[in-house]
């Protein structure tokens, strides 16, 4: 488990680095082609907006292993602790549905669909089905994440800390 | 109301209060009530939402200003920000407090964060103000309250947030719409400290001559310079908003890597991995929420509450007196770009009725939910200011009560005085 989880973890911190490095360049070079150079480049807002998918959800499913997403955690904290941990199981089989319906299911006729319909993108002439396999990969780190918290839940004891997991951002 | 809207709701909140991840909330409901349509492709449409609701050229300008914040936040700025403060406020009675409000909201406005503000100006100016016999909790509700207003002053990513969801709404008139809200609220929780500290000893900051004046202001110059770029920009038609927003990338980088050496290259990597979480749960948020907007939009729920809202009342004042109770409400217990995103699509119809202009509404809503990141028993600010500040929210709450007074009478200025958020704009035709 640990390994795997390791391994997967640190993928997509290698992935989001890349990827946002690579965003920031991209848009940089559309504002240089655009005022410098006076062509502005056609395909740097494209890969752009791609990108931004990439980042935003691999970078979900990442932070949903840290269980970083924003929450209403006042009511549950109110809770007797065992009534708690039943709620957290409750939680990871609800982002199961969300990963697995919404995400992989979902992101499979969408990718599916996309490349029937031979859709590519304007500028650099990529197959937008491709592109829009970030929704299901998304959906696999999801699940397995998930999976990952459903074991630590039966592992052990309700963990008071994972109340307050992510209270370092205000979005 | 019919079937759809009550499967939505009763979802919605089901999920809400049970602590699931509000996206994963907006999500499983709206997938649930499409279900119950019967006979619509739901996996197809939700993923296709979510992703087509993320991948918009605007919403790039999230991640930049993210990032440049982090940037701009590593080093030493909130010091270099506080000397300047302090030399042109610290020389009253009572004069740390101004400093520390006058702080945060360069600070905030700069970092794009509340939070951060919190955690920077806090963890010195808390104990500063310690020593010189401000009482801590004054001191913690003040830094949680200062910060905050930040959030109106521009660059702001809320206010990005608030420009896709409400469409047709320019980023460049929010941000300059926000600026005279944001130091309205700044000056009027100086107002509150001034009389909180009437006749007590607490000490003043220093007082400086306009030769230190003009030399921190130097100092301090390179950090607020980003502000101007971005604005500047914008409204000089040179930068769209994106592309001011990977300017200030730009700058951040090349101020806090070359010219302070604050920021070391080995730090990039973590700083751009905390980037990407923060855009991340942003975006999650903006496209499950896009993907309601279509279940939304489909069951007309915005026409259904206005209508409701409109039978209580046609007038304008109370209609708007509603809706801010309603969102500090909710502000209490939820963070505020989900509020932004769930409210903003079903509010906005029910006020352009009325007549108000949406960067109005705008910069309404988001002082509102402003004041509840401040306050009990959900106010992320507050658990940031008390964690710095080694206290607890109970003895926080009796100083903050009369900081929460002066931001309510800010909200209701910025609410019944339409022109503090659409003059400046105004002035440049936006």
């Amino acid at each position: 488990m640990k390994p795997l989880r390791n391994f997967l973890v640190k993928s997509l911190e290698i992935f989001l680095v890349s990827a946002f490095t690579a965003l920031t360049l991209d848009v940089l070079w559309g504002v240089f082609t655009r005022h410098v150079l006076a062509s502005p480049s056609r395909w740097t807002e494209e890969l752009a907006i791609y990108l931004l998918i990439w980042v935003s959800l691999l970078g979900a499913g990442l932070t949903y292993e840290e269980k970083g997403h924003l929450g209403v955690d006042y009511f549950v904290g109110k809770l007797h602790p065992d009534a708690r941990r039943l709620g957290s199981i409750f939680v990871e089989l609800v982002v199961l549905f969300f990963a697995g319906f919404g995400l992989l299911y979902g992101g499979w006729e969408l990718v599916t669909k996309t490349l029937a319909a031979g859709q590519i993108t304007p500028a650099l002439g990529w197959q937008k089905g491709y592109l829009y396999t970030a929704v299901p990969i998304a959906g696999v780190f999801f699940t397995l994440f998930s999976v990952e918290h459903l074991f630590e839940i039966f592992r052990k004891k309700a963990d008071e800390k994972e109340l307050s997991a992510n209270k370092e951002v205000d979005v | 109301m019919d079937a759809q809207v009550l499967i939505l709701l009763v979802v919605f909140f089901g999920l809400l209060v049970m602590h699931v991840p509000i996206a994963v909330c907006i999500a499983v409901a709206t997938i649930v009530t499409i279900l119950s349509l019967g006979d619509v492709p739901t996996a197809y449409i939700v993923s296709q939402k979510i992703s087509s609701g993320i991948g918009s050229f605007p919403l790039l300008a999230i991640p930049f200003f993210v990032l440049s914040g982090v940037l701009m936040g590593e080093g030493g700025m909130a010091r270099r920000l506080m000397d300047f403060a302090n030399s042109v406020v610290g020389r009253f009675h009572g004069g740390l407090a101004y400093v520390n409000t006058m702080t945060c909201m360069m600070f905030g406005a700069i970092s794009g964060s509340a939070a951060a503000a919190v955690s920077s100006i806090g963890g010195f100016m808390i104990p500063e103000m310690e020593r010189k016999n401000y009482s801590r909790e004054f001191s913690v509700a003040l830094t949680t309250a200062s910060a905050t207003t930040g959030l109106l002053i521009p660059p702001s990513n809320i206010m990005i947030v608030y420009a896709v969801v409400a469409g047709n709404v320019s980023v460049a008139g929010l941000f300059l719409g926000g600026i005279m809200p944001g130091v309205t609220m700044g000056l009027l929780i100086m107002g509150a400290c001034f009389l909180m500290n009437r006749g007590k000893q607490v000490g003043s900051g220093d007082v400086a001559s306009l030769k230190q004046v003009l030399v921190s202001f130097g100092h301090a110059l390179p950090s607020l310079l980003l502000v101007f770029i971005v604005i500047g920009g914008i409204l000089g038609g040179v930068f769209s908003a994106t592309e001011a927003s990977a300017v200030a990338v730009l700058y951040a980088l090349i101020l806090g890597v070359i010219i302070y050496r604050e920021v070391a290259i080995k730090d990039l990597p973590r700083i751009l991995l905390k980037a990407s979480k923060t855009t991340s749960i942003v975006m999650i948020l903006v496209g499950t929420s896009q993907a309601m907007g279509w279940v939304l939009a489909y069951e007309q729920i915005p026409q259904t509450v206005s209508s409701a809202l409109l039978a209580i009342s046609e007038n304008k004042i109370v209609i708007l007196l509603i809706i801010n109770l309603l969102l500090l409400v909710v502000g209490t217990f939820m963070d505020m770009t989900p509020a932004v995103l769930i409210f903003t699509p079903i509010l906005l119809p029910v006020v352009t009725r009325l007549g108000i202009e949406p960067v109005h509404f705008g910069i309404l809503m988001i002082a509102n939910l402003c004041i509840g990141l401040c306050t009990p028993p959900v106010g992320t600010c507050l658990f940031i200011g008390c964690g710095v500040g080694k206290t607890t929210i109970a003895k926080v709450v009796p100083p903050l009560i009369p900081i929460f007074v002066a931001m309510t009478i800010g909200l209701m200025l910025i609410t019944y005085v339409s022109g503090l958020s659409t003059w400046l704009p105004g002035l440049f035709g936006l």
